[in-house]
């Protein structure tokens, strides 16, 4: 538990565009030095909360707050806490990228002697300094996305705002973002992260704040999310040979019940089931196995990610929304 | 071929912008009927009335195809090149010569599709009799189609050098106004002299349809154009048109090539990386090498105000200097020409020349320069980057203005040589060049003004040049179409009134030049010019400081 007061506070934030509620009751905090992963579909309502946390919108009703700052009403003090990435890269023709940073460093009031120093510490901690004379609308996106890291650690703030990072990057690259993201926390930012590139997230994240129609779903740690959303297990019982899964699963059928199905695949000499069943419970189906003759090489419970999560989250979410998605249904949580 | 004309015709019609130029063109042209339709039941048998009219017509609608032709096909080949969809026509089955010819057609459609919109008009002008049907009326739209179709692969061939729409929009305004205005300028000099300098002058300005419409409605008497019906100047331009067209077509079929988007990125060579001797050699070629790594900000310039210039193709300091020096060298020719006696001009007809020029400058680049002051900012998402700053609306508003400002005032001081010369020969000439220096120095914050505020409405870089090339096109050489139907159909006080809303006209009658000696233009052009600068600052800064508020 943090017992450091928190550095983004949201409380009962609504945004409503005329009879559209992009955002209802939305309430979360994030502590100092913590990685806050913002995921949802598209049209969530993840890219309203971000602008409103970065100024750029107003709720139309609660608060939002950075480090005591109200987001509405003191913009001016917002835009030196937070550094904001959006999801476009947002490039001006002509210019290299030292002159693209020099220009962000004197709009945030550093003298000509600061920003020398502060662009190269810059380009250092995203690893951009060999594209420094490179112009910035000739970058790829993952360089891109590296200078525009750097610009947002410019004014120094407390709080980075990443939408949607990773989105369009190799694989190689993505590593390196991910290192970038956590040497950033670690040096004491808070983040806020959007991204639809689940894996990613749940790598890095703390917290995990799950949005879909403009409503909080689950918020919290990534292991109590998991428990949250995931209250049945995919158990996998492999086999040694694809022979006995047919004879396999007929024990465990007779076992389980019928709201639990067993799938077999001898081509893969395994079977699965889910179900909500204890640890002793599951220790007796082994046994019952064994007892038979069936020879089981492992019997391993399917470990749950982000992305299942998710998609537990949204599924629930669908099955319970009404057909107009400006009018959520009660949450899940 | 088909598919491609069926897209771009669509694609074109359900525009709003289309929407709008065709509302516009149609009321426009009822306007100018209506308020030329004779209000008394005698038949005037002259047909001198008409003539006025079809006058006006002819020339308001040159204007338009002028202005409005260029817009879609500057940025018909060059958006399809940003979209990525360029690269799926090439890869289809279809030929370069078939996605131009298609492209073409589907704007010279639509252009023609504007050019009927004039039509009841024209017949209107018609009904109103001394108009000849075959020697006026079919001529004049035979010729403004082949105005249209050599402007139309014109700007196509701009479209597919450029890399952006606004950049598309600016340089094919830029050679249009060349093509229209400036190839009349050598035999502003040369007329009436002999020698192949005089023939290649006498040919050059048959590039330009004006002197052809002129000589079709009978109009000999404009300025210093002699467009009598002597020469053969509409045959002459329907050759060149012709020429130039199927050279256009050409050179675009040419560019619709894979290679188009055969391009490396930029591996950002910096001249500071390189040895001293290609230093050297750069920095003497170059005087401020633009490859050469720029040093940061000063702590008390606006940043706003150098990021414009920097992010600006032709805002850095070797191309202003290369401007510069242009305009001084043109400037210092027209005084030689005359003190030399090559041009049997007074000093104050010397004046006009140097005015029009200071005027075609910034009529050619304020609004180029100023128009996406705002827009490109938002079309490139840029603008949420600059909102999360602490930036407040004025420094930025003040930063892009001035990004703006001084290139126009390094301009208007590079012509100030050719007014030196004049000051020197005849010095009692001072009082007129400081008023009429003041008048272009107005002109051009209004072209400024003007330009940034029009452009600040919309998201899209090419509609705000294109709105902001209309919005002073019509302030700088709409009012002078009333000017050049003086006297009939309108009055000296419409047209002195008209011509207050002018500042270049200003300038001109400062110097009285031919055809502005009878205005009385200041100091009212002056204290009106100011005020409409004022009240467009206004609602820059209100649109500007909207723009920067939470949403």
């Amino acid at each position: 538990m943090n017992c450091t007061p928190p550095v983004v506070e949201i409380h009962n934030l609504t945004k409503r565009y005329g009879e559209f509620t992009a955002l209802e009751d939305l309430s979360l905090s994030v502590h100092r030095g913590q990685i806050l992963g913002f995921i949802g579909p598209n049209g969530a309502g993840k890219t309203t909360t971000i602008k409103i946390l970065v100024g750029q919108a107003k709720p139309t009703s609660g608060t939002a707050r950075i480090a005591g700052a109200d987001c509405a009403r003191e913009s001016r003090k917002i835009k030196r806490l937070v550094g904001y990435m959006p999801d476009g890269f947002g490039a001006y023709d002509n210019m290299r990228v030292r002159e693209y940073l020099d220009f962000f460093a004197a709009a945030f009031g550093l003298s000509r002697q600061q920003r020398k120093l502060r662009i190269d510490e810059v380009l250092e901690t995203a690893g951009a300094r060999y594209m420094q004379d490179r112009y910035v609308e000739s970058l790829s996106h993952g360089m891109q996305q590296r200078v525009g890291i750097a610009r947002t650690l410019l004014h120094d703030p407390e709080v980075l705002i990443f939408d949607e990072p990773a989105n369009g990057l190799d694989p190689q690259a993505r590593i390196e973002m991910r290192e970038l993201l956590l040497q950033l926390a670690a040096s004491g930012k808070t983040l806020i992260v959007t991204s639809h590139i689940l894996p990613e997230l749940s790598r890095i994240c703390d917290q995990v704040a799950i949005v879909t129609h403009g409503k909080l779903r689950a918020f919290g740690p990534l292991d109590q999310i998991m428990r949250q959303v995931s209250q049945r297990r995919t158990i996998e019982v492999q086999l040694t040979s694809g022979e006995a899964a047919a004879a396999a699963s007929r024990i465990l059928s007779e076992q389980l019940s019928e709201g639990e199905p067993v799938t077999a695949s001898p081509a893969e000499a395994a079977l699965r089931f889910e179900t909500g069943r204890s640890d002793d419970e599951l220790s007796d189906l082994l046994t019952a196995l064994v007892q038979a003759g069936v020879r089981v090489a492992q019997f391993r419970e399917l470990q749950s990610d982000l992305e299942d999560a998710f998609l537990s989250v949204i599924r629930s979410d669908t099955a319970a929304e009404p057909a107009d998605p400006s009018t959520p249904s009660a949450a899940t949580r | 071929m088909t598919p491609i004309i069926h897209r771009e015709l669509i694609t074109i019609l359900r525009t709003r912008k289309a929407f709008a130029l065709q509302v516009a063109i149609t009321l426009f042209f009822t306007l100018l009927v209506v308020l030329r339709w004779p209000s008394d039941a005698r038949v005037e048998l002259s047909g001198a009335n008409s003539q006025q009219v079809f006058r006006l017509f002819a020339y308001g609608l040159l204007a338009a195809v002028t202005l409005l032709v260029p817009i879609f096909p500057a940025t018909t080949i060059v958006m399809e090149r940003r979209r990525g969809t360029l690269a799926l026509l090439l890869n289809s089955p279809l030929k370069p010569w078939a996605i131009y010819a298609g492209k073409l057609a589907g704007v010279f459609a639509f252009a023609v599709l504007l050019l009927a919109l004039s039509l009841p008009a024209a017949s209107a002008c018609y009904a109103m009799g001394g108009v000849s049907l075959t020697h006026q009326l079919v001529i004049l739209y035979g010729l403004l189609l082949v105005v249209t179709l050599q402007y139309a692969t014109l700007a196509m061939w701009v479209s597919s050098l450029t890399n952006s729409a606004d950049a598309a929009v600016r340089v094919t305004y830029g050679c249009v106004l060349g093509l229209s205005v400036v190839s009349l300028a050598p035999f502003f000099f040369l007329q009436g002299g002999e020698g192949s300098a005089a023939r290649v002058a006498e040919w050059l300005r048959c590039l330009s349809p004006i002197p052809a419409v002129m000589q079709i409605v009978g109009h000999g008497d404009v300025g210093m154009l002699d467009a009598g019906p002597g020469a053969p100047l509409a045959s002459r331009f329907l050759l060149l048109a012709g020429l130039t067209t199927l050279a256009f077509a050409g050179l675009t079929i040419y560019r619709l090539q894979s290679n188009l988007l055969d391009r490396a990125r930029s591996s950002g060579a910096i001249t500071d990386d390189q040895t001293t001797g290609v230093r050297a050699a750069r920095r003497v070629i170059f005087l401020v090498d633009p490859r050469r790594r720029t040093g940061h900000m000063g702590n008390w310039t606006n940043p706003v105000m150098v990021k414009e210039f920097r992010s600006r193709r032709f805002g850095r300091s070797h191309w202003m200097l290369r401007l510069v020096g242009g305009c001084a060298i043109v400037s210092l020719l027209l005084a030689f020409s005359v003190t030399t006696g090559g041009v049997q001009w007074e000093m104050e007809t010397m004046a006009g020349p140097l005015v029009l020029l200071q005027a075609a400058l910034m009529v050619v680049f304020i609004p180029s320069l100023a128009a996406g002051l705002v827009s490109h900012e938002q079309e490139s998402g840029t603008w949420p980057l600059l909102r999360s700053t602490p930036l407040s609306p004025g420094v930025i508003v003040r930063g892009k203005l001035l990004s703006v400002a001084w290139p126009m005032l390094l301009m208007l001081s590079a012509t100030l040589p050719g007014y030196a010369v004049m000051m020197y020969i005849q010095p009692t000439l001072w009082l007129q060049v400081v008023r009429a220096l003041l008048s272009l120095a107005l002109a051009g914050l209004l072209a400024l003004m003007l330009s940034a505020t029009v452009g600040s409405w919309f998201r899209r870089t090419a509609t705000a040049t294109t709105a902001a090339y209309i919005a002073v096109m019509l302030v700088f050489v709409g009012t002078m179409l009333v000017w050049l139907a003086r006297d009939a159909p309108f009055g000296h006080r419409t047209v002195e009134t008209v011509l207050t809303g002018n500042a270049m006209a200003a300038a001109l009658a400062v110097f009285n030049v031919p055809g502005f000696q009878t205005y009385q233009l200041t100091p009212s052009s002056w204290y009106f010019t100011a005020g409409t600068i004022a009240v467009l600052a206004i609602v820059l800064r209100f649109r500007v400081w909207r723009l920067t508020r939470p949403d």
